[in-house]
């Protein structure tokens, strides 16, 4: 009896199952974001859409173990570079869409492009009794010792970034300001919300390297935190959107990046703290335009990555 | 006669082989070839370096044991006394303790980390309340195996009292006869027989133990402590993923729990535990009389410290506006559960699909898992001692990793029909993942039953299958009970395994609660944690209840 409930269950959810007029998206956070985006599409164009939301990490691992049958049509991942390693791994459908005409050039690639943006920031926490911090340098004074958490740059590939960022605008000080972190003991507890959790309660009292439309996020709702991007400098986040080259509904994938590279996507991308990637919508933070963004030569970084994690554990994590 | 048993031995085979075989195989191949995903066979065992060239590993290997045995301790402290109480006293409103010590599985590991953190943490709850914290305590090995105790203890306490209310005073009350005190009747007689049972639970708090990570992650890293599930769970966090160094380290996980496993073996079967031979007997639990007040005391401040305190730190947080804002009145607000009802289908839609998942299989392994523990005990076949080393490794490997196993195996595109990319697939990672509770706690339950039992029905002219249900299933079902609720608790929140094997488009608790974590809204995650627990638990009272109602035969031994 067991057996044919079993059996009645599964096939009377098969029939739920994909099918040509439904797309599958595979999408790292923010969750809001994606089911706001799906349910704006299928309004428009009448196509249904299945999501999968996860972390970066958990979208490519499934893609990864999911190679020899692909399932997703596109994928929106938090990490540029893994949208260039996906291509030069030839998985990627070449398409610009029309809509992109205001994406600045270095936000997209012939395959790619990008969704949202997000910047690496510090964050702190206004009543933690610590002054406010202006650079990132700040954080090696003795009165934040003990008081900084910063995402571990081998789980956080917004994280990684920065510490390449940092290398690349300020050569081995950025090492030696990493290395004034550490004797300030500063923790690495995980990924980005690990590394913010503390500093809401309090018990930290500055995330260095934070993701920072999480943590707008967080302000707007009222948590007494202040998001502070460096003058000196900091890192981008661009988040692409890009097709799979083994879709069977190309249609409805390309008409899906056209719908979140739209004014209305766009307004959904900017209320969820990202800064929008068209130039000609506004966002409820401060723009890129309002950065100092340190440009980052992404193939030479993601080539130099175990040399890079390796250094920082040797520096921060194992001392 | 022969007939039927070598047609139950092949089915409960071919099930194990299909839910747990084929997954672990598939790992051991990705591991073998770095490119296996990608359809390849190339760089065969070019992995292998990273053990040879890596000296954390061996380190993270010792952190590794060290700390489930830490566990294992721990949960003998905490769970063998209370459990040993259960057993063979009247203990009031045991069916209330019993719900009370499954809620441990109802919390998410991760969620449960962090509830402690927020309690004991500079500035955190602790703090708030009464000035001073135990961050330094929490951050430390110490700390992390604490917490892990806290979440897997029960496990030692439903395995013992269940196995003490079959041995019963019988054997203890012959041996005072021949003049034993009360201790040494204990001590000798009464724990011995249910040593079955100990070790049965301990193999699945250390499998667990080193296997768990989200304990680990939110409380060790901090301290600079690593463990090989954390170097897993890397591999497979970020981009660029390493597929095949995370299935070799599952491979040294699978390679510890399976020598853990013979050990456990050699001491359940190098002697006999056999209790129930068919006499007929009263389930004689004793009265506590005077020490009525003191057991009930022990059984609360077990209670306040695994239970109360980590559940009352989640509801704390559920209902808090701000994290920042801390505790005060001001501070109160239910705009979180609002929340959860605003986003109404998706919410509900969750819960619904993890309360039907949790109930099919805990149907499912309870099955199964009787099934197979009848044929390794009561079995004569070759392949007994395989199937119960089997049904022990999805304890051993990290979720994510069997998950990986399972997409691997049930997305091949050469499968003419696959189950992958519907609920079903969820059903199969559960069902594999959960098996090895029912078998262990059944297997150790037969090894307390004489055969001579089937034996008589068998000669007063039953069949084999009338024997088996009329007889040997009544015996083992309380185990069998124990279990499904364990499995019940632990699939209505299951998260790894879920995250990576729903269908696009289908939520769970557990995903739902984690995509919560990751935008940023702890508050939101809890308050549906919150949720989630409570109707459980409800159903798991009720339950109970009811099967109290049945009469004590369905539990007695």
């Amino acid at each position: 009896m067991l057996r044919t409930t079993l059996l009645a269950a599964s096939l009377g959810l098969m029939t739920g199952a994909a099918n040509a007029e439904t797309l599958t998206v595979y999408t790292a956070g923010p969750g809001g974001l994606a089911d706001a985006l799906a349910e704006a599409f299928q309004a428009e164009t009448g196509i249904a859409v299945e999501l999968f939301q996860a972390t970066t990490g958990k979208v490519m691992a499934r893609l990864e173990a999911e190679e020899s049958n692909p399932q997703a049509d596109v994928v929106v991942s938090a990490s540029w570079g893994s949208a260039e390693d996906m291509h030069a791994r030839g998985l990627l459908m070449e398409y610009t869409s029309p809509n992109a005409d205001t994406v600045p050039d270095f936000l997209k690639h012939s395959h790619y492009t990008a969704q949202g943006i997000s910047a690496l920031a510090m964050v702190w926490n206004s009543q933690s009794g610590v002054a406010r911090p202006n650079e990132w340098a700040d954080l090696t004074d003795e009165a934040y010792r003990d008081l900084i958490t910063m995402p571990d740059p081998a789980q956080s590939g917004a994280a990684f970034d920065l510490v390449a960022g940092l290398e690349a605008a300020m050569g081995d000080e950025a090492w030696t300001l990493l290395a004034g972190l550490a004797d300030n003991q500063m923790i690495v507890p995980g990924p980005n919300a690990a590394a913010l959790n503390p500093v809401l309660q309090g018990a930290k009292a500055v995330v260095f390297g934070a993701v920072d439309y999480i943590s707008y996020g967080r302000a707007a709702a009222g948590e007494s935190i202040e998001v502070i991007t460096p003058a000196s400098g900091t890192v981008i986040a661009p988040r692409p959107i890009m097709i799979l080259n083994s879709t069977d509904n190309a249609d409805a994938a390309k008409a899906f990046v056209d719908f979140v590279l739209s004014e209305a996507g766009q307004a959904l991308v900017s209320q969820t703290y990202l800064m929008p990637s068209r130039t000609d919508i506004e966002g409820l933070r401060p723009g890129i335009n309002d950065l100092s963004v340190i440009d980052v030569d992404a193939d030479a970084v993601s080539a130099r990555r175990d040399e890079i994690i390796a250094r920082f554990n040797e520096t921060v994590i194992n001392r | 006669m022969v007939r039927t048993q070598s047609i139950l031995t092949v089915l409960a085979a071919s099930t194990l082989l299909i839910l747990v075989g084929l997954p672990v195989l598939f790992i051991i191949l990705q591991a073998i070839f770095p490119d296996f995903a990608r359809g390849s066979l190339e760089g065969a065992f070019s992995k292998l370096v990273i053990i040879t060239e890596n000296d954390r590993l061996l380190l993270q290997a010792r952190n590794t044991l060290m700390l489930a045995f830490s566990v294992m301790l721990g949960s003998l402290l905490f769970g063998l006394p209370i459990g040993v109480l259960r057993g063979l006293f009247h203990i009031p409103g045991a069916r209330g303790w019993d719900v009370v010590f499954l809620i441990p599985f109802l919390i998410p590991p991760f969620i449960a980390a962090i509830a402690w953190m927020m309690t004991l943490q500079p500035r955190g709850y602790l703090f708030q309340l009464l000035g001073f914290d135990m961050g330094d305590f929490l951050f430390s090995f110490t700390g992390v195996a604490f917490v892990m105790t806290l979440n897997l203890f029960p496990l030692v306490y439903f395995a013992v009292s269940r196995a003490l209310e079959m041995v019963g005073g019988r054997f203890a009350a012959a041996a005072r006869v021949h003049g034993a005190r009360k201790l040494q009747a204990f001590f000798l007689i009464t724990l011995p027989l249910s040593i079955p049972a100990i070790a049965a639970s301990l193999l699945i708090v250390f499998a667990m133990s080193i296997e768990e990570f989200g304990t680990p992650a939110a409380l060790a890293a901090r301290t600079g402590f690593e463990v090989l599930v954390t170097g897993i769970y890397n591999r497979l966090s970020d981009w660029p993923i390493d597929l095949s160094g995370a299935a070799l380290g599952s491979v040294m996980l699978m390679a510890m729990v399976l020598a853990a496993f013979t050990l456990q073996n050699w001491i359940a079967t190098r002697r006999s535990y056999i209790s129930q031979t068919g006499k007929p007997a009263d389930l004689d639990q004793a009265d506590l009389g005077a020490w009525r007040w003191p057991v009930l005391g022990l059984f609360a401040l077990v209670a306040a410290i695994g239970v109360v305190i980590p559940l009352a730190a989640i509801a704390v947080t559920s209902f808090t506006a701000t994290i920042s804002g801390g505790l005060s009145w001001s501070n109160f607000d239910t705009c979180h559960y609002a929340e959860i009802f605003q986003q109404g289908s998706r919410a509900v839609q969750a819960l619904i699909t993890s309360g039907w998942l949790a109930v099919l299989t805990a149907l499912a392994t309870a099955a199964i898992g009787g099934l197979v523990a009848y044929i390794v005990v009561r079995g004569t076949g070759r392949g007994r001692a395989l199937m119960d080393g089997l049904s022990v490794l999805p304890n051993a490997i990290p979720a994510i990793v069997l998950a990986v196993g399972i997409i691997l195996a049930w997305n091949s595109p050469y499968l003419p029909i696959s189950l992958y990319g519907t609920a079903a697939i969820l059903l199969i990672a559960y069902i594999g993942i959960l098996l090895p509770y029912p078998i262990r706690y059944a297997i150790a339950r037969l090894r307390q039953i004489s055969g001579s039992l089937d034996d008589a029905a068998r000669v007063a002219g039953a069949s084999q299958m009338q024997a088996l249900r009329h007889v040997t299933l009544p015996l083992i079902a309380p185990s069998l009970i124990a279990a499904m609720m364990l499995v019940f608790a632990i699939a209505s929140r299951e998260l790894v395994a879920s995250i990576m094997l729903a269908p696009a488009g289908m939520r769970t608790v557990g995903t739902f609660v984690f995509a919560q974590f990751e935008q940023g809204s702890v508050q939101t995650g809890m308050a549906m944690s919150m949720i989630a627990i409570t109707i459980t638990s409800g159903i798991l009272l009720a339950v109970n209840l009811w099967l109290a109602r049945q009469g004590s035969s369905a539990f007695s031994g």
